[in-house]
This record gives structure tokens, sequence and C-alpha cells, in this order.
């Protein structure tokens, strides 16, 4: 039994169970969420109601562009960490730390492009806490992320990085993954239903 | 054959009739070296810093279930001082609003404060040992968990003194519980309080569902788990399904309204109070199924260990449990029969409501047939189990009668349903938690409970639990509201109140046995051995209490009860590292040898995080901007945990090369 690996990848890791883990319970809340959106929806005549101005576009729309373009140093990174190719790994962290975290601050004017405050009305308050408790998940693999280019470039590391960047990209993928249905709903949604 | 297997691995552990390779036995001298050497390894260390700073995944349930067992006492303190307020009409003793906090914090404490972490604790604890794993997957992942856990607890506890106590039940319906008319921070107490013990729960729950996926010992493939294994299985994924919707509602949703006036639940701004029933009781029925189905497996594991037989129907009671689990999530509107809601959601919901009876009827026939066609043993363990057949099956009946919409419209919000609620929890998760103690404590202790004392606790709280809450059921079909702070004598209820609270008495002795009980035994009870009941499992293979490495070798399982199978020899694998923190992680499916993970060492940074949650989620019901603060003091706490798990000194990523490795040791 000493002559099995220490280092192994995908399904077979005990951290690709959690972070699946992770982001099971983040998904069902984001899906609660939308519940919650479209259950405020039969209180309402029109919606986003009355007087209320349909959320702008642009802001949303480049920022879902940066995040599907952040899809390529992400697969990257894993790419690289499953063939034990640590040079690579960090050459691709870079561009994908850069984009995640232009989308990251690109949240901020997202959160306003929804043109309604948080407290103006029900319809406000579920689309607010929609896009925010997204921009906690965008917050917490951000810095994720950061922190693992820093630490694969300031010092040597164990074998155990590897599959930690590849979890990281998978985590990615869920969090960009799960914001498309969101953008959909909020942003595209009003001006077709 | 899965992807990255190959023929070889196969081959690394025999099926369950194939003859072992011949092997040498291990003699004492080398185990008793290698029990040294693990043991040092495996220490996390002593006194304070180490008390702090412990990945033990049995120190930290052992807490937990400590920390849970205390907030069992509270919240009975506060029942005896409800009872003792509603023992005669328009007592004195406390007043409306003091009344009101008192039983807000006593549902409070028992529902998220004792039940489910209590369940979850004696999970963290024995399913390691059960499924033959030196520790769960994520160690400081769990340390976190109770941290965050005991924030809660003394937010709480800390709140109730200072007049701070919340007081709009322990459901806090808006708009009751909204800004309007609860001004003031007790509701936002509770809704924190909600996070925290729900951060614990999620956290702990991950960690049984990969430690159950992953860290069984080899040739413990699925159909071989224990049944309390399988229940901490379910109850996990339920809770990963299931608590999200209260966190969200608590803090995000209620909180925000309370704090930054969102709208969720304000009907002048197309808010919704029925929203927060929904996301309510959306999270509430499954919690009751969440506390209640571990019980199902304490039962299972008590009544095959003492029936002296394989539990009659195992697939069966497998895929009871499993069912329920997935039924638990359609009832939920059952809790709101008596609001606005479509005629035919209502029957659709009886329908449900009814229906789940089916897989917990399934169990409960297993368990007949088991001690029927088996030698039962009577310890007081069998005898909780004997109670518990009597108290839930009244509970559950009296279930099946609320889920009629017509009955349960004239009962809503009734003592009858403050009976049901309270036979069904007291006997479908309290009972069979005491049978488990009775069960588990010489494994944990290394000494037997008084079986002389354990009979005079078990009757007295049946009969308590009976004298207490069954008038109840009167007192409900008499008209008696709930959460009313005195009543007058022209109503009639005294004299059943007044049964009741001599009741409440009973349960009181009944618990102080218990506490005697386990004072004495866990300094002068009898030594218990490796296996003072002559069970099956594998958490009976390791001394009692368990090294700190639990156990030296994975053992090798070949059937659903290991030490039923062979009395002397146990055969094992060797192979994992006496240098450093080794465990053997396993194949999903078959439980085969797959990889060696390097398990983390004590650390300070889960306590420290949890501090940070506490500044974050406490100081955010003050103001706003306490949200950011705590997001910045984190951060720092984040790195240091990552740069502590990345600074581990592991070497090589070889890939197997040949070699026998089925070692025996004495069982």
């Amino acid at each position: 039994m000493s002559a099995l690996p220490t280092v192994v990848f995908g399904s077979r890791s005990l951290m690709w169970w959690g972070t699946l883990g992770f982001m099971t319970i983040e998904g069902w809340s984001i899906a609660l969420l939308l519940v919650t959106y479209f259950y405020l929806r039969q209180n309402f005549v029109d919606y986003p109601p009355l007087r209320t101005p349909l959320p702008s576009l642009l802001i949303p729309t480049i920022n879902l562009v940066i995040l599907l373009a952040s899809f390529i140093p992400a697969r990257m990174v894993q790419r690289a960490a499953v063939r034990l190719d640590t040079r690579a790994v960090k050459l691709w962290l870079l561009p994908f730390s850069l984009l995640s975290l232009s989308a990251l601050v690109l949240r901020w004017w997202e959160l306003w492009a929804l043109n309604v405050r948080w407290d103006t009305n029900a319809y406000g308050s579920a689309a607010w806490v929609l896009v925010g408790f997204h921009a906690s998940l965008l917050l917490l693999d951000v810095g994720d992320t950061i922190g693992l280019t820093t630490f694969f470039w300031t010092r040597p590391l164990p074998p155990k990085a590897l599959p930690d960047a590849s979890d990281n990209s998978f985590y990615w993928y869920f969090t960009v993954g799960i914001w498309i249905p969101i953008y959909l709903i909020l942003y595209v949604g009003p001006r077709i239903f | 054959m899965s992807a990255g297997e190959t023929p070889r691995d196969r081959a690394l552990v025999p099926a369950a009739d194939a003859p072992l390779p011949a092997r040498a036995t291990l003699s004492d001298d080398v185990l008793a070296a290698e029990h040294e050497r693990l043991n040092a390894l495996w220490s996390d260390g002593s006194g304070f810093w180490a008390w702090l700073t412990t990945v033990d995944h049995k120190s930290i349930a052992k807490r937990y279930i400590v920390t849970a067992f205390l907030m069992f006492l509270a919240g009975g303190l506060e029942a005896g001082a409800m009872r003792l307020q509603l023992s005669h009409p328009q007592a004195g003793l406390l007043g409306p609003d003091r009344y009101n906090q008192i039983f807000t914090t006593h549902g409070t404490t028992m529902m998220f404060l004792f039940a489910v972490p209590m369940m979850t604790a004696m999970g963290l604890y024995f399913v390691p040992l059960l499924v033959g794993a030196r520790n769960v997957a994520f160690p400081r992942l769990n340390a976190f968990g109770y941290w965050c856990y005991l924030v809660g607890v003394v937010f709480l506890y800390v709140s109730l003194p200072l007049n701070m106590g919340p007081d709009a039940g322990w459901f806090a319906y808006v708009p009751l519980s909204g800004p309007e008319f609860s001004p003031g921070h007790r509701v936002d107490v509770w809704a924190q309080l909600v996070t925290f013990t729900e951060i614990a729960g999620l956290v702990a729950a991950v960690n049984i569902i990969a430690t159950t996926f992953k860290l069984r010992a080899p040739g413990m493939s699925l159909n071989r788990l224990p049944v309390f294994v399988w229940t901490e299985l379910v109850v996990s994924f339920m809770i990963v399904f299931a608590l999200p919707a209260v966190a969200l509602g608590s803090t995000f949703m209620l909180g925000m309204d309370r704090t930054v006036s969102t709208q969720f639940f304000n009907p002048a701004e197309g808010g919704d109070a029925l929203l927060w029933q929904h996301i309510f009781w959306f999270f509430g029925h499954p919690e009751v199924y969440i506390i209640f189905l571990p019980g199902m497996g304490m039962i299972t594991e008590i009544v095959e260990a003492f029936a002296r037989r394989k539990v009659f129907g195992y697939t069966a009671i497998v895929l009871a449990n499993i069912t329920t689990g997935f039924f638990a999530f359609g009832l939920w509107v059952h809790h709101m029969f008596a609001t606005p809601i479509p005629e035919l959601g209502q029957s659709l919901f009886t329908a449900a409501s009814m229906v789940i009876a089916i897989p917990t009827g399934v169990q409960i026939f297993c368990w007949i047939a088991t001690l029927w066609a088996g030698r039962p043993r009577f310890t007081t363990a069998l005898l909780f189990v004997m109670g518990f057949f009597f108290t839930f099956i009244n509970g559950g009946v009296t279930g099946v009668m609320l889920a009629s919409v017509a009955f349960d419209k004239q009962v809503h919000d009734t003592f009858f349903v403050v009976a049901h609620l309270h036979y069904v929890l007291l006997g479908g998760a309290v009972t069979p938690l005491f049978g488990a103690f009775y069960f588990w404590f010489p494994k944990v202790t290394g000494r037997m409970l008084s079986e002389r004392l354990g009979k005079w606790h078990f009757w007295l709280f049946i009969i308590g639990v009976n004298v207490t809450f069954f008038p109840m059921h009167l007192l409900g079909l008499n008209g008696m509201p709930r959460r009313v702070y005195t009543y007058l004598r022209e109503t009639g209820w005294g004299p059943l109140n007044a049964i009741a609270s001599a009741g409440a008495v009973i349960i009181v002795a009944a618990v102080a046995v218990f506490l005697v009980n386990v004072f004495i035994s866990y300094r002068r009870g009898e030594i218990a051995g490796n296996n003072p009941w002559n069970s099956y499992g594998l958490e009976w293979v390791t001394a009692s209490p368990p090294p700190n490495y639990t156990f030296m070798y994975p053992v090798v399982v070949r059937s659903r009860h290991p030490l039923w199978e062979t009395s002397v020899e146990l055969p094992v694998l060797t192979g994992l590292s006496t240098e450093r923190r080794e465990v053997l992680v396993t194949t999903t499916m078959d439980a085969r040898p797959d990889h060696r993970h390097n398990a983390p060492t004590a650390s300070i940074w889960p306590l420290a995080l949890a501090i940070c949650m506490a500044v974050l989620w406490i100081g955010s019901i003050f103001s706003p901007y306490m949200v950011l603060w705590g997001l910045l003091i984190s951060a720092p706490v984040l790195i240091m945990w990552s740069r502590q798990s990345m600074n581990i000194k592991s070497t090589e990523l070889v890939q197997p090369p040949a070699g026998p490795i089925v070692e025996m040791v004495q069982a």
C-alpha cells in the first residue's frame, strides 16, 4: 500500500468532493433565489414593475463576455495541472487572475445596472440579492485564484498544489456557469416576457 | 473498470468468497511499536492550545456532543419554566414578554442548537469509526464548523439575559418578525444564530458525504455499509438541500428587510408574507427528518447488536431511508394548511404527508421481524428501542391525522400539534439517542454505563414523556391554543395542564438519573474492552477509547458484519506512512484502495476564521458596514490557512508497483 500514489485528480481526490459539495450548496441557493424572484412576480402586473426601468444590458453583457473568455485560461490551467506541467500552470494562472478580477470589479457596476435600488420594491430586493449573492461567490473564487497564483509564483510547492489548481478551475466553471441563467433571467428576460 | 484502474487494482481486495492469500500474522512487538509511533504522530498535543487547535474528529465530535447536550438541558429548563407557568390558570411566574422569549428560545435551542448538531456530531464521531477511517475527510473544516456552532450558542445565551432574546417563535413568521412589529435586535439575534448553525451543519454534511464515499475501509462496498452510515449519508444530502433555504431566508431576506430595508415581505411593495413561510418550511420539514433519520440508523445498529442476528431486510431499510429523505422535501406545505393556498396544493401535500409513513413503517416491521427471529438481550439500549416503538408510533399516527387538511384546520395552532411534535421528536430522536448513548458510551470512554441506573432512566423517561404530552392531545382538542402565557380557570384546561406539568417533573428526574449515571460511570464504570457487546461493526475493532490514530491499519472488509465472520484474526492492509499522517482513500462504489492522502495537522485558523465570521454576522445586525470589516479581517486568516495547508512536506508522485499487501492482525 505504500506504493499507492499520493496525488490524484478529479473525482478520485477528496478536495474535488469538497468542491462539488460547495458547488451544490451554492448552486441550490441560487436556484432558491431564482424561485423567489419568480414567486414575487405574481404580486405584480408588470415585472419589473411600472415606473421601474428595465436593467441596462451594456455592462452586464461586457462582463458576461469577460466571464466566458475566462473559461480559456481556466481550462488551460486545469489541463496543465493534470499533466503535471507546473510552468504552464503558472503562466496560465496570470490571465486567469486578470480576467476573473476584472469581472469582479465590473460586478459593482452590474449591480447598479439593474436600475433599481434594493429597497424600492420586492423586485429590486430579489434582483439585488441574486446579483449580490453571486458576487460573493465571485469574490471567494477570485481570492482563491489570486492566492493560488501568488503561491505558484513565490514559493516551491508541494505536489498537492496541482490538484488544488485543477479544483479551482472546476469551481470557476461552476461560478461562471451559474451566472448564465441569472444574466438571462434578470437582464434579458424582462425584454422578452 | 473505471478510468485509471488497472487489473491489478481489482486484485488488491478480495471478494467476499475468495480465499485470502496466505500472510503472516503481525506479532505483538510489531503492533506495540506501531502503536507508539502512530499515537505520537496523530496526537494534536495536550493543554489549552491543543484544545483550541485539534483536528481529531473524536475530540471535536465529543465537544459537539457535550455542547449539544448542554443545550438540551438549557432547552429543558426553558420547558420547565413554561410548564411551571402553565401548571395552573393565571400563574404569575412569567409575564407575556418573558414567556414569548422563553418559548422562542426553547424551540430555537432544541431545533437549531441541540437536535441537528447532536445528530451530525454522532455522525462525525461514529461514521469514520463505522467505515474504518482514521479521520473525516476535511478535519480543519470540521473544527471550523464546531467553532461556528459555539459562536451561535454563546450569541443566543448572552442575548437572553440581556433582554435581547428572540421572541417571535422559533420559526419567526413575518410580519410579526419584520421591522415594523419587532423593532430592536431580538429577531436579528435569531436570524444570525440560524446562519451560524447552518454553516456548521452544512460543513458537517459535506464532511460526512466525502468521508462516506471516499474513506471507507477496503472492501466495504456500498451494500456493506452500516445502516447508521446510510442514514447519516442521506441526512447529509438533505442538509445540503434544506439548510440553504433557511440561511437565505433568515439572513438575506428577513435580516436584510430588518437592517437595510429590502422589501421581500412587505406587501405594500410587492413582498409576500407567504414567501417566508414557504422558504422556512421548505427547510423546516426536511429539518425534522434530518433529526429523525439518524435515530432510525441508531435503532438498526442497536437492534442488530442485541437481537444477535443480521437485521431483516437490509436492502428494504436502506431504500426506506433514502425514500424518506426524498419524500421529506415534498411535504412542507402541510405546515401552511391554514393559509390561502390552492386546494389542489392542499390535497397534494395531504397525500404526500400520508405516504411518507410507508417507508417508516417498512423499517419498523423489519426491526420487529429481526427481534422476533433473534435472541434479544434487553439491555438498556434495547429498552430505549422498545420505548421508541411505543412513543414514536403514537406521534406518527397523530401526524397522519394532522396530514388531513380538514382535521388540521381544527387543531392548527393548538396543543394537539405540540403533543404530536413532541411525541415524534422525543420518541423518534431523543429516545433512540439515549439508546445510542448506552450502546456507544463504552466505545467513547472505555467504561460501561450502569444498567441498573439505565433502567431507572428509561422507565422514568418513557413515563414522564407520556404523562407530559398525552394530555396535550386532549387540551388541543378542547381548544387550548399554542404560545399563550396563561389561560382562564373557566376554560377548564387547568387539570390537564397540571398533569402535564407533573410529567415534566418526571422527565427532569429521568435526565438527572442519566447525568448521575454518566458522571459515576465515567470514573468508576466497569471497564469495557474493545467489543463489550460482541457486536459486528468496525468501531468495535479499535480500543475503547480509540487511540489518536483510531485504526492502526485499514481493515479489509469482506462482508457486512466483519466481526461476526472472524473472531480471531482480521485481515488488514499495511503500508501507510508512520512519518506523516496518512489516510487510505478508496474508490466510491467498491472501496478499492486508490491513493494515500496526507491528512492535516492541528491548526488555529479554523477558530480564527470562526471569530471573523462572528464579527461579520453579529456586527452586521448593528451596522451593514461590519460586513466589509468582517471580510477584511477574514482575508488574512484565509491566506494563513492556505499557507499552512500548502506547507506540507509531501514528496512523491509515484505510480504503484507490484506488492502483496494483505496482512493479518489479532481481532
